[in-house]
């Protein structure tokens, strides 16, 4: 191993046994510092909107298509939209995420939010293009090379067309969903994003309840995911944005609320604080429902290891992790990636640990 | 109110404010009994770093299972002192 690389391999393990206090910790100048610009986003609160219950594709595994969600009324009144997002900045909210179906199909909701509340992410096919007036990130699903996209979306020249509405736009981030089909093809995926400068992120497949499908992972293929996605790191670092400490916390074979326990209010019945007390997750008639409110609901539990459900999850876990200078840099990396994919203007640091590090209490894999 | 405690108020505050960075109040005059989240807005990553600091300070374990506990100053000093006399 090259003296770079080793630089950036964790090596807190050299004092095994050791409690560590936390200003211990933060007396290494390069966790001082990462924790530091993490830190001033503290202030994020999020909730969630369906603002469409219509898509202009079709997708196998959808999960906005499962369940009630897609029964729901539109509601398409602006004003009530505006009002909605007046209230819930008195609330507290200060991150919006827009979702389901396609929010690009209703624009004018999606600027109004912007206005009121202007930090969020859209995610959306990417097929209609988002006018930069609304400042969100733009996270766009891949799940596949064009063929496979035309099999399971029934949408062709899926990519190029994603591409060529969002290539050197700040806001893009396009999302590869790992399912248990399509692992090699995120690597000719990746050089394609890398070759035309765009910013990619993973996400995993999780089954939603009830589904029977072929994409559910099992543990062969959440570890060909994690070596792939280990590789794809390594070979692309100014394109992808991701760490080692997520690709081991999203393909770990237990999931994420096995693992960190899930603060979202659909498997977390406490009110007391944090995504419990202030997460909402609305549909397209504007109600929500606090036994369904979770990012992505309908998901099998069991088996989440969606990217949103990390990004509040994990991040919100600090104080596990601030028990070695190890397992806290693992955590700032994963903070330092969950904010440059979903907040705009932020840019990823180069990270802190190359190894995959254990969640605390487990075993890597 | 013991003087131990009201020791504790104080510091508890000062780290608070020092910590999320509160404006416009100082320690003397944060009120002990305000609701934190409801009114203070914190949330379980800033009260995860007011508990780091004072885990340090003390000396003492806050276990993250009794953060829905620590809903004020004063709850969070007493659970402080209640650990130093352990
Ligand atoms: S693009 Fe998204 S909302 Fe539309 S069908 Fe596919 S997964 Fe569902
Ligand atoms: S699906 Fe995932 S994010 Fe949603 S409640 Fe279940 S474990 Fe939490």
């Amino acid at each position: 191993m090259g003296a770079a690389k080793e630089e950036h391999v964790c090596k807190s393990q050299d004092i095994p046994g050791k409690k560590w206090k936390f200003s211990e910790i933060l007396a290494d100048n390069k966790i001082k510092e990462r924790w530091e610009k993490v830190r001033k986003f503290f202030f994020l609160r999020e909730s969630t909107y369906d603002m469409t219950n219509k898509c202009n594709i079709r997708c196998e595994g959808c999960y906005y298509y499962e369940g009630e969600k897609q029964f729901a009324k539109e509601n398409k009144d602006i004003d009530a939209w505006r009002s909605l997002m007046k209230a819930e900045k008195k609330r507290g909210i200060t991150f919006v995420v827009l979702a389901g179906a396609e929010p690009s199909l209703v624009p004018e909701l999606c600027q109004v939010c912007y206005e009121e509340i202007p930090l969020g992410a859209v995610a959306t096919n990417g097929i209609k293009f988002i006018s930069e007036n609304t400042g969100y990130k733009i996270h766009i699903s891949v799940w596949g090379n064009d063929k496979t996209s035309h099999k399971l979306r029934g949408a062709k020249n899926m990519l190029s067309r994603q591409i060529e509405n969002y290539i050197d736009d700040p806001r893009a981030v396009f999302v590869y969903t790992f399912t248990r089909n399509n692992i090699d093809e995120a690597r000719e995926i990746a050089e394609i994003l890398a070759d035309k400068r765009c910013r990619l992120t993973f996400n995993m497949f999780s089954a939603p309840s009830g589904y029977e499908g072929e994409l559910r992972h099992n543990p062969s293929s959440l570890l060909h995911t994690r070596e792939t996605i280990m590789d794809l790191i390594a070979q692309y670092p100014e394109n992808i944005l991701y760490s080692a400490y997520n690709t081991a916390a999203h393909t770990h074979q237990t999931g994420l609320h096995g693992l960190y326990g899930c603060s979202y209010p659909r498997m977390n019945p406490s009110t007391d604080i944090g995504l419990g007390r202030s997460f909402r997750q609305y549909r397209t008639d504007l109600t929500w429902d606090r036994d369904a409110a979770c990012c992505v609901p309908d998901t099998d539990c069991d088996d989440c290891r969606h990217y949103a459900a990390g990004s509040a999850v994990v991040t919100a876990r600090m104080f596990r992790h601030a028990v070695n200078p190890e397992l806290f840099k693992a955590w700032l990396d994963y903070v330092d990636t969950y904010l440059s994919v979903w907040v705009t203007g932020y840019e990823k640091g180069k990270n802190l640990c190359d190894n995959l590090t254990a969640p605390p209490g487990f075993k890597v894999f | 109110m013991s003087l131990e405690i009201e020791k504790i108020i104080l510091r508890v505050a000062e780290v608070m404010i020092d910590e999320l960075k509160l404006e416009d109040v100082t320690p003397e005059r944060f009120e002990p009994d305000v609701d934190l989240v409801d009114e203070v807005g914190i949330d379980s990553m800033d009260l995860a770093t007011v508990a780091l600091v004072l885990q340090d300070e003390y000396s003492i374990r806050i276990d993250e299972d009794d953060y829905p506990k620590l809903t004020t100053v004063r709850r969070i000093a007493e659970y402080v002192e209640k650990q130093l006399n352990k």
